[in-house]
């Protein structure tokens, strides 16, 4: 526990009053209509989504989670961090498709890229998904927050979560993605400031750079300081396999929309700004924030190896960039480092609480029960949705440590068998609705075998997650790709029009023609230059 | 003609180019070398340095490259996105 004074106490209540009074300020922009509450109406400029997005996914638990990564394996543990680089690709490639679907949501897209039933099945199923998915994100990353309060004030670890959560939903509520997106600005700009500070002072405090170079090396610890320093390239716990399947998940999931869990966040600040142009600078620089974020809190923690080592609790260990800013920093920094776990924790709460509102709006409300709604109705159920949402992550938060590791499984799941048909659904014309649906069910089936009843069955032996992807992903594949083609297509009508809207990468040489043919497309007679219309 | 095009108008720019596989090979390259570089850097490695400094001619080489192109798909793209937000509204009221 430490002990606030005077100072420190002061830059909390700033910051929160400044935090709140953005909800206030923007409220007027938020109320105005179901694009403005959950989309900022189609204008911002790229440099908004792109600190959202950086702000977004530097969460109270990712310092944790790096920590742990950093403090245990060293340097290489920093490709753990690097699944985010399916935006590399994504920034021109699906983020520049899905701009120009003008969807709220991915599960709208599949609306527009998938026809009838089936379509709408996947709607259904993606937003009640979503849902789920931002309530317990909120609880677990609510819950992160309440540890940190416990550690920090002695409160029990509820009051943290209920008490911060509540009073980000003010200016959530109030201005929709408007105060979002305007807080998260302010709050990437204070998160990124500190990090830095916390992290240049840590390794000060560890000899600099060449002190904890020279540290690790008298220690036998020097190993840690490369970052491709692999257990070999099937053994131990590093090999070079797994790092070649991270870097093939992480880099060509950029080819599909929702290979990465984090696609559903970014597709919302894709819809936000204000050209092709803007969402696409969004995502690559929002991103490229993150990799410079990671490797000052990777070298930080090295110090803090260096300072404290021989921890073996990863509960203990795992808080020690925070111990470093608490334990190092003067008197009155340190409310300034709180108000700034504030603003990491906040800009996370804030953009899943807006999102999981859009799924239940947009998806469920507007389109299925009150297709007529006028859109100060559809704010006010964006707001109700909201307040949903909220209480929803309580109760996930309150009982957490029961269901974390069934939900780490969960999405496991929803990554390894669904990964190529993400990809399919964009790159090939051919791929539908049926396909999609049934590598989802044979997903979830699959995916009990391989991890669970087949090695507790001794039918196969344990294998490594990395092992464990490439055989979900081929085993989904003899059962939805059989369905595709025992389906009929997408009715072409229905695809040219998608097309001509999104003009997709990939195979839709078909479809291209289709549209040529209807004078839909602008080069007709069809021009040779493009490499990405093959057959 | 040169290599690299520049000079785009509405339709040429909607098609997948050359120019495209230059970025979607280029960006992920760029990735790792930030992350790479950083890291280094940051330990006062002079191999750092060097990496970083690539990594900015690589990015600024990126831009000059899809700058263009992404300008002309916005310009013209803007001009029909009323017509399709209609279009998209009227599909999720069921009217389509």
């Amino acid at each position: 526990m430490i002990t606030f004074h005077f100072l420190d106490w002061f830059w909390v209540v700033v910051y929160l009053l400044l935090m709140i009074g953005t909800g206030v300020l923007f409220h007027r922009l938020g109320k105005r209509s179901e694009a403005d509450f959950f989309i900022a109406g189609r204008g911002l400029p790229w440099w908004l989504p792109a600190s959202s997005v950086y702000a977004t996914h530097t969460a109270t638990d990712t310092p944790i989670w790096i920590t742990g990564i950093i403090y245990r394996y060293g340097l290489p543990g920093i490709w753990y961090t690097f699944f985010f680089a399916w935006g590399a690709i994504s920034a021109f490639v699906t983020t520049r498709i899905f701009r120009r679907s003008l969807a709220y949501t991915q599960a709208e897209w599949n609306t527009q890229r998938f026809d009838g039933l089936g379509a709408e099945m996947l709607r259904g199923w993606i937003s009640g998904w979503q849902i789920f998915m931002n309530m317990f994100i909120l609880g677990w990353v609510g819950m992160a927050m309440g540890k940190i309060c416990h550690l920090l004030f002695g409160w029990d670890p509820l009051i943290g979560l209920l008490l911060f959560s509540s009073l980000c939903a003010i200016y959530v509520f109030a201005a929709g993605y408007w105060g979002v997106v305007m807080a998260d600005f302010q709050q990437g700009i204070i998160a990124f400031a500190v990090i830095l500070i916390v992290s240049f002072w840590g390794i000060a405090a560890a000899g600099g750079p060449s002190g904890i170079v020279s540290s690790l090396h008298e220690m036998g610890e020097g190993w840690r300081l490369n970052p491709f320093a692999f257990s070999g390239w099937f053994t131990g716990e590093f090999p070079i396999a797994w790092f070649l399947t991270m870097m093939f998940i992480a880099v060509l999931g950029g080819f599909g929309m929702g290979t990465s869990i984090d696609w559903y966040i970014e597709a919302q600040r894709i819809q936000s700004a204000k050209s092709v142009r803007d969402a696409s600078y969004s995502i690559w620089w929002g991103l490229a924030l993150g990799i410079f974020r990671n490797a000052v809190w990777a070298i930080a923690i090295l110090a803090f190896f260096v300072l404290y080592p021989g921890i073996e609790n990863p509960a203990e260990y795992e808080l020690g960039w925070f111990r470093l800013g608490f334990e190092l920093l003067p008197v009155g920094m340190v409310g300034f480092f709180f108000a700034s776990i504030l603003a990491i924790h906040i800009s996370t709460i804030s953009s899943h609480l807006n999102l999981g509102a859009v799924y239940a709006t947009r998806d469920i409300y507007h389109h299925y029960v009150n297709p007529k709604a006028s859109d100060q109705q559809l704010v006010r159920v964006g707001r109700i949705t909201t307040v949903v949402i909220l209480i929803g992550s309580f109760i996930y938060g309150s009982m957490m440590e029961e269901i974390t590791q069934w939900l780490i499984f969960a999405l496991w799941l929803m990554a390894a068998g669904v990964w190529l048909p993400n990809i399919l659904q964009v790159i090939w014309w051919r791929f539908n609705a049926w396909g999609y649906l049934s590598a989802w069910i044979a997903n979830l089936g699959l995916s009990w075998l391989v991890v669970w009843i087949l090695p507790a069955f001794g039918l196969i032996p344990e294998l490594q997650d990395y092992q464990q992807f490439w055989l979900l992903m081929i085993l989904g594949a003899t059962i939805y790709i059989p369905v595709t083609f025992l389906t009929k297509p997408e009715p072409m009508n229905h695809l040219v029009k998608y097309y001509v809207m999104c003009r997709p990468i990939g195979w839709w040489g078909p479809v291209k023609r289709e549209a040529q043919k209807s004078g839909l497309l602008d080069d007709y007679p069809p021009t040779t230059t493009g490499t990405g219309d093959a057959k | 003609m040169k290599f690299i095009k520049r000079n785009w108008d509405a339709h040429e720019a909607d098609a997948w180019t050359k120019e495209d596989w230059i970025v979607i090979v280029l960006s992920p390259v760029i990735y790792f070398l930030l992350m790479v570089g950083f890291l280094l850097s940051l330990l006062l490695f002079w191999q750092g340095f060097v990496i970083v400094g690539v990594c900015i001619f690589l990015i600024w080489l990126m831009h000059w490259i899809i700058n263009p192109k992404l300008k002309a798909i916005s310009r013209d793209y803007e001009k029909k996105q009323k017509e399709y937000i209609k279009q998209l509204e009227r599909s999720v009221r069921w009217e389509e």
